[in-house]
């Protein structure tokens, strides 16, 4: 008895879970009109923003001066270019300066402190922007030319405070779980954000984010102490009630290469789960308005921990409902979350034709062959993560007086090299 | 209006020339955003929806005549409610449980209130929920499908006034449960709004349906058609296979019942899915249904009985939309509808397939829809085809005219046979002789618990409320022959059992069930109710010495 009890309560926490995250994750598909409204806006020629880009760079030599000079491609006219640059990282400053002898609208900003992440070094440069808006963007990303134009239009015909634009990872041929990362920042900027922005709460992507200059510098910049700072800016943007827009346009994302090796990525997870943790604990989203907000918030920034908890839950409840003599009706309860994941795999299926379309890649029966067997192992991956940031956290709330090494006491090496897992090999 | 239909349209019927905008939903007259606050809507759909009531309510209980099959489905709904699993004897997998667990829920309230209410006639007021949802739903479909208001009107009466539909609609059918969630999958098929999530609900209600009643699997094509048509290209591949995995998931439900059963295939001493799924397959045939010497054309014969209009008025309006399909947008708003009809007319058309009598009832909502979709066709083409700014006055009247004189001509043919039709159903008392049975049984039988009575089922309930024992003590007549629990507690055949209820079904099947046959034939009958093949015998089993056992 008590063990039907606890399966079919485990079994319906797992369902629900899973339909929740199923439900926000296809919001983009929901009707035409609502796909429809998930697309920049065509721009109407005028242009009234004048942008201030950051692309903070840390060994970066490498791609630096491509992502400089496809930048430097904007169709819009006014917009300066700040790269910043850490003080022991001669080999990027010299690219950046050669960059900025060349043009005029790229400038150096020197990082100069002593452990270095990549808050801190933007909020270096914060004191330099000369434009209306802030627009943030990775050392390799590749973005395209007519992006500020729709950013501008996005601007001024919402009256927003901060626009988000697309990210994609494209990579999705290189390994079983690249594939299955492109296809997490598939669902993500295409579809899931566009619903948290519509209800008023949302973590921010790392870039390809554009905000009002003075309301960013109202806000005191980006928190130097978290590992998710960019996610921590959107919740307190949008806890204080700042306007927040996504547009997500195949032709108009931001292009990223996952990260090289699984590891690599494991890492990247964790420090994204303890950095939604670290927000979560800061609470500033408990000044939402609205129990069903704080509620989005609260499930949101906690995904990390029910991540952890489905990984170790789910096959202990298959195992109870296996080996355990449980009655037919008990039995079927245990079946409800595979439903749930069954359909999520489906759409996953579908997500991926769709990718494929939008870009014009070629997606062959060997992906969706890796995308379906590939599931499990990469739920293995994601809980391995959400187990690993959890006992992180946990760890530094041991030695809370350590708070402000909590990058640093990964090891300030290990904290660089996170940083730079995103660059492509 | 079958006299119209055939003659007027076929090759005028392309309403509006303009081409099908991309979500197929070509709207004759404007669909308000939401049908529930248009006015108009609501007080035609309510209006009609209590004309049908009234109808198919009064003197529900006792017309048509009891049917076994109402008596298989309402015992098991009481099996389950009673806590006895799926039924009273072994669930061996002839349908899906889901109808009669349905009814279980249904009557489960009306059933902890007065028990003995758990007959066949006093629960058929139930199937009144279920009539009036699924008129309702054929207006809504019908509107979504971008019939004009009078159209929809049109196809609510004819689903739920045809004396055919009266009849069947009353009855404790599966078919009419399985066909409301049919209509609940068609109308989110069609939703205006195209959401994900009305689309993936139409695959959950149309998994439904089929786990109510396995031959909604035929119809499912058509379902398919109506969704494609009506999702948005842009989310289209979304949509449509999450509506599909949502029904093939929920369709699985079924044979993982079965496994967890440990009955999904054959084995030694125990009932399986496969042998119930052969069992329905290799039914044997009723003949060919336009062989007049057939079973299956003596069914046909049964709903012409009730009503022509609809069968035939219904198919000659599905032929119609069928082949005007190029040129009629009419015809392609109603594909989904027209194709169902042809898909169960080409189904009844087998050679020899098995034939039940409520085999039409799943077609019925859709038959209606394609008659008044073919008499909007009509319409159209009468009144507003070809009419230029500058039409002579007198032309136009005269469009009015002939469309008064076909809508007369549709009435006069209509109406008074409906009329007949239904007040046979509101008026006509067909159960009397069940009654007087169970009546009897209840009185002049001493001792209900120590006796043992086959009956066919749609009496049976009414037995075990009169304290026999059900399952051995009443027993479904064929269970005698068929069921290895039951003939093992009847060692000496007939001679173990003490009545025989002879209805017209058990004088029917006895030929082939010999234990049946022989205590027939070993009894005599001790009270008669009815006269003719109607009637209901209470024969008393006669031991080889002459006495009573």
């Amino acid at each position: 008895m008590l063990t039907s009890i606890f399966v079919a309560v485990v079994s319906l926490a797992l369902f629900w879970m899973a339909a929740f995250t199923l439900w926000w994750q296809m919001h983009a598909w929901r009707t035409p009109e609502v796909l429809a409204s998930t697309r920049f806006s065509r721009p109407d020629g005028d242009e009234h923003v004048s942008f201030s880009l950051l692309v903070p760079a840390r060994h970066e030599q490498a791609v630096l001066d491509h992502t400089i000079q496809r930048l430097l491609e904007s169709t819009h006219t006014d917009f300066e270019i700040i790269v910043i640059v850490g003080h022991d990282d001669p080999e990027t400053t010299d690219v950046a300066a050669s960059a900025a002898e060349r043009d005029p609208r790229v400038r150096v900003v020197v990082d100069t402190h002593e452990k270095k992440n990549k808050p801190k070094a933007m909020n270096t440069a914060l004191p330099h922007c000369r434009g209306d808006v802030v627009g943030v963007f990775d050392a390799e990303d590749q973005v395209h030319p007519e992006l500020l134009a729709h950013v501008d239009h996005a601007f001024r015909t919402t009256g927003a405070d901060v626009v988000q634009g697309g990210v994609q990872l494209i990579n999705f041929h290189s390994s079983w779980y690249s594939l299955r990362n492109c296809l997490e920042y598939f669902f993500w900027f295409r579809s899931r954000l566009h619903l948290h922005a519509q209800k008023g709460f949302i973590p921010l992507g790392g870039n390809t984010v554009f905000v009002r200059t003075d309301v960013l510098r109202e806000a005191d910049g980006w928190d130097p102490n978290c590992l998710a700072e960019d996610c921590d800016l959107g919740v307190r943007l949008s806890s204080i009630g700042k306007k927040v827009v996504v547009a997500y346009d195949s032709d108009m994302v931001t292009k990223e290469e996952t990260p090289s090796s699984l590891m690599s990525l494991l890492k990247q997870r964790t420090r994204w789960n303890q950095g939604f943790l670290q927000v979560y604990r800061k609470k500033d989203w408990q000044q939402l308005p609205g129990f069903g907000r704080r509620l989005l918030a609260r499930y949101t920034l906690m995904t990390p921990f029910l991540q952890a908890f489905s990984g170790v839950i789910i096959p202990l409840n298959a195992a109870v409902a296996l080996f355990l003599d449980v009655p037919v009706g008990i039995a079927f309860l245990t079946f409800l979350p595979l439903v749930t994941a069954a359909v999520t795999f489906v759409f996953e299926v579908v997500g991926l034709h769709d990718f494929g379309k939008q870009y014009g890649l070629r997606v062959r029966a060997v992906h969706y062959l890796k995308l379906v067997v590939g599931g499990p192992f990469y739920q293995v991956l994601l809980a391995g993560a959400a187990i690993r940031a959890v006992w992180r956290e946990q760890r530094g709330r041991n030695d809370w007086e350590l708070t402000s090494h909590i990058g640093a006491h990964l090891g300030p090496a290990e904290a660089t090299r996170d940083l730079r897992e995103d660059v492509p090999a | 209006m079958t006299s119209t239909l055939p003659a007027v349209t076929t090759t005028k019927v392309p309403a509006q020339r303009q081409p099908a905008p991309e979500t197929g939903s070509a709207r004759r007259t404007s669909l308000p955003d939401r049908l529930r606050s248009s006015r108009s809507d609501l007080l035609l759909c309510g209006a009609l929806l209590v004309a049908i009531l009234v109808v198919q309510g009064w003197n529900i209980a006792d017309y048509p005549t009891l049917s076994d099959d109402e008596g298989t489905y309402l015992a098991q709904a009481w099996a389950v409610q009673q806590g006895k699993g799926l039924a009273h004897y072994t669930y061996w997998y002839d349908h899906p449980p889901l109808g009669w667990i349905q009814l279980a829920l249904l009557t489960w309230i009306p059933s902890l209130l007065s028990p003995e209410s758990m007959t066949v006639g006093s629960m058929r007021v139930v199937m009144l929920l279920i009539s009036a949802i699924s008129a309702v739903l054929v207006y809504i479909l019908a509107r979504r499908l971008s019939l004009p208001r009078w159209a929809a009107g049109l196809a609510m009466v004819l689903f739920g006034l045809s004396p055919l539909s009266v009849v069947l609609q009353r009855e404790i059918f599966l078919d009419n449960i399985a066909v409301m969630w049919t209509l609940v999958a068609f109308t989110l098929a069609a939703s205006p709004s195209r959401h994900l999530w009305h689309h993936f609900g139409a695959g959950l209600a149309a998994a439904t349906a089929v786990l109510t009643k396995e031959t909604m699997l035929v119809i499912l094509p058509a379902l398919f058609l109506t969704m494609w048509r009506h999702s948005h290209r842009d989310t289209r591949k979304f949509a449509i296979t999450g509506a599909v995995t949502a029904c093939v998931l929920i369709g699985l439900a079924y044979p993982l019942f079965a496994l967890l059963k440990g009955e999904l295939i054959p084995g030694g001493g125990h009932v399986s899915l496969w042998d119930g799924v052969k069992y329905q397959m290799t039914r044997p045939g009723s003949g060919f249904i336009l062989d007049s010497a057939s079973g299956s054309h003596g069914v046909l014969r049964s709903w012409l009985y009730y009503d022509r209009v609809l069968p035939l008025g219904g198919l000659a309006g599905a032929l119609l939309l069928l082949a005007t399909w190029r040129w009629s947008v009419t015809a392609r708003s109603l594909a989904g509808p027209a194709l169902t009809v042809g898909i169960l007319a080409l189904l009844a058309l087998r050679p020899n397939g098995y034939l039940p009598a409520m085999y039409v009832i799943q077609a019925l909502p859709f038959l209606a829809l394609v008659l008044a979709g073919g008499t909007a066709s009509v319409a159209h083409a009468v009144l507003r085809r070809r009419r230029g700014e500058g039409e002579k006055r007198y032309f136009t009247g005269g469009r009015y005219a002939l469309a008064a004189v076909l809508a007369v001509a549709a009435g006069a043919y209509v109406v008074p046979r409906w009329y007949d039709g239904d007040h046979t159903a509101v008026t006509a008392d067909a159960n009397a002789p069940y009654r007087a049975a169970s009546k009897w049984l209840a009185s002049e039988v001493e001792n209900p618990e120590g006796t043992r009575v086959l009956v066919d089922d749609a009496l049976w309930l009414d037995l075990v409320h009169e304290g026999y024992r059900p399952g051995l003590g009443v027993i479904w007549f064929y269970k005698a022959d068929l069921d290895p629990a039951v003939t093992k507690t009847m060692p000496h055949g007939w001679k173990d059992i003490d009545y025989v209820v002879a209805s017209p079904t058990v004088r029917r099947d006895a030929v082939d069930l010999p234990n049946v046959k022989a205590a027939i034939e070993h009894s005599t009958p001790v009270a008669t109710f009815g006269t003719g093949d109607d009637r209901i015998e209470i024969r008393q089993i006669q031991t080889a010495s002459g006495g009573v056992r």
